[in-house]
């Protein structure tokens, strides 16, 4: 009678520590989300609001949009200190007129409360923030990637 | 080792797979003292052929795919353990097969660790890997070294070990339709024709697919092997709706699937008596639907605590090593064991699709995706037959279940996830790290 009370208390025994493992483990799942949460937010505040003083020495620190692709024209630079528009047009602040897939008037970059947005301004190919193809007015992060036709660029600080 | 990422869930690996070799030693000391007050004689060498074989693992990962999850390695481990428990309270002889079959199965693991370096690079062999599954499909229908077990032609003997070829077939499979997938998707989403209001991809698109789909399913069912034949149609179903987001597929593939079984019930012989003794098993209690009543008994008399391990009696249950071995389960540790055995299947399909969500390429996305279906459906098809939530199709539960093939295939399977975690994980830190140069430059 004892050795099956004994065997009982084990079974449970066992049952209980089968469950602290998967508890242990969901534990280690809720804290990598956790970590991939937090690094989602410091990408975010490590964006200063940026303030429009068309000074020189603050010019650097406005969000500024260098080309990626093609590489015959990677590492040009545009700040965007105030709107600007895109588009093979010669009207545009930002002109790239060797992308036959970029429209005349393309999409056009503004800021708002101090924050940067990017529209498609009905372009034929559509414009891509982080390989997505945007709707409507899109903001715009360190780092993501912009793309209009065949170029691509990126938001820097 | 030079990652924060890296550190942490190594060291989560270790510490939970460790916790995962203790459950499984207790494990097995408890079996052995069912049967006497005594510690098993041969405890030590499984002490130390288990903190062996997860060394292995854990040192392969660290080595090849630091980044890599931390969830998967000890849930295969605990999941192994619980099987292993099982099969040697069933069968100590199948158990040493098993244990060896494991062995071979962590060596696989490295070494798909060690050759897979970019899981992407598999994108560029889709062909080649596609002819190759195909081979391993008919393999068992070639004369001289197939063999037919249990009225399903799936085994091939080579010298003095069998296998079944198609374990490794549905990975090389799932490499071919992930790329193409990935290549297509575009195509197949957007739809070039006009039928009545809706608009649909171009067939030319969709026909390798569905060629190489309707191919190895008819191979599938050819040789009686209707749960992987069900298995694969879910699994591409999956993937196909992941790539393009048109539900349309989805609806398709139901309606596909509808017609299939009806064909298959009609003319099938033995789908039928697996209809019946789904819908009824009783009638026939003591003939076709022995097995599933057994099973059926084995969880009624482990109720909610089981009976203990190594206290009841799952040796009546026929295939109670291979199939059933969920049943073992259920009739010694109860619905708290079984329901353990669940809640890990969901958290490495959990991590399987953390995996794909994490990954920025289409191609190892659907990859991760369908690899993880694979594991999650084949659990979800044996664990809802042997329960009669569904109809039994006799396949393996992932590493629980004897058997060689399903074991060495899975671990290639959890390899090539924690290939793609690694280099997710590893894509994400290169870019923190040029944002963060750019950020440094310009200020």
């Amino acid at each position: 009678m004892t050795t099956e009370n004994l065997l009982t208390v084990l079974k449970f025994c066992f049952l209980a520590l089968l469950y602290l493992f998967l508890a242990r483990v969901v534990r280690v799942v809720v804290l990598e989300m956790r970590a991939a949460k937090d690094v989602d937010l410091a990408a975010d505040e490590v964006v200063p609001p940026p303030k429009p003083k068309p000074k020189s020495r603050d010019r650097r620190r406005l969000p500024s949009l260098h080309i990626v692709e093609p590489v015959s024209l990677a590492g040009e630079a545009f700040t965007l200190d105030r709107e600007v528009t895109v588009g093979r047009g010669g009207g545009c602040q930002i002109v790239l007129p060797d992308d036959t897939f970029v429209s005349q008037v393309h999409a056009r970059l503004f800021q708002r409360d101090g924050r940067t947005y990017v529209e498609d301004l009905g372009s034929r190919n559509g414009t891509y923030v982080n390989g997505k193809r945007i709707e409507g007015a899109t903001r715009l992060r360190r780092g993501d990637r912009i793309q209009f036709g065949q170029t691509v660029t990126e938001v820097t600080v | 080792m030079k990652s924060a990422v890296a550190r942490r869930r190594r060291g989560s690996e270790l510490l939970l797979g460790l916790l995962a070799v203790v459950i499984v030693v207790s494990g097995y000391i408890l079996v052995q003292l069912s049967k006497q007050l005594d510690l098993p004689p041969d405890l030590w060498v499984l002490l130390a052929v288990m903190v062996g074989m997860f060394a292995v693992a854990h040192l392969g990962v660290r080595w090849f795919a630091p980044r890599g999850d931390a969830t998967l390695l000890p849930l295969v481990a605990l999941l192994c353990g619980i099987g292993f428990i099982m099969i040697s309270r069933l069968n100590h002889h199948l158990a040493r097969t098993q244990a060896v079959w494991t062995g071979v199965g962590v060596a696989c693991f490295v070494a798909t660790l060690a050759v897979v370096r970019r899981p992407r690079a598999l994108e560029r062999y889709r062909y080649t890997f596609a002819l190759l599954g195909f081979a391993l499909l008919v393999l068992p229908l070639a004369p001289g070294i197939g063999a037919t077990i249990n009225g399903a032609r799936l085994w091939v003997h080579l010298g003095p070990v069998n296998f079944e070829p198609n374990e490794i077939a549905k990975v090389l499979l799932v490499v071919f339709f992930a790329s193409y997938l990935a290549d297509k998707r575009e195509l197949l989403s957007a739809g070039s024709r006009r039928i009545g209001r809706m608009m649909v991809p171009d067939p030319k698109h969709l026909l390798p697919l569905v060629l190489a789909w309707g191919f190895s399913l008819i191979i599938m069912a050819g040789q009686g092997d209707l749960g992987s034949s069900m298995l694969f149609f879910a699994v591409f179903v999956g993937m196909l709706y992941v790539a393009t987001e048109r539900s349309a597929y989805l609806i398709g593939a139901a309606g596909l699937f509808a017609v299939a079984s009806v064909f298959a019930y009609n003319a099938v012989g033995h789908v039928q008596v697996r209809v019946s003794t789904w819908i009824n098993p009783w009638p026939v209690a003591q003939g076709k639907g022995y097995q599933l009543i057994q099973s059926l008994f084995a969880f009624g008399s482990g109720g909610f605590g089981g009976t203990g391990l190594g206290l009841g009696s799952p040796q009546k249950i026929p295939n109670a090593a291979t199939d059933f071995v969920f049943a073992a389960v259920g009739e010694e540790l109860g619905l708290l064991g079984t329901v353990a055995v669940v809640i890990a299947f969901l958290i490495v399909v959990g991590a399987g699709f953390r995996i794909a969500v994490s990954s920025d390429r289409p191609f190892t996305k659907l990859f991760a995706t369908g690899l993880t279906g694979l594991i999650g459906i084949q659990a979800f098809v044996i664990i809802g037959g042997v329960t009669r939530l569904i109809p039994l199709t006799g396949i393996t539960l992932p590493f629980v279940s004897y058997g060689g093939s399903s074991l060495v295939a899975n671990f290639v399977l959890v390899a090539l996830l924690l290939r793609i975690s690694d280099e997710a994980a590893a894509d994400a830190e290169a870019y923190a790290r040029t944002s963060a140069i750019a950020v440094a430059s310009h200020s």
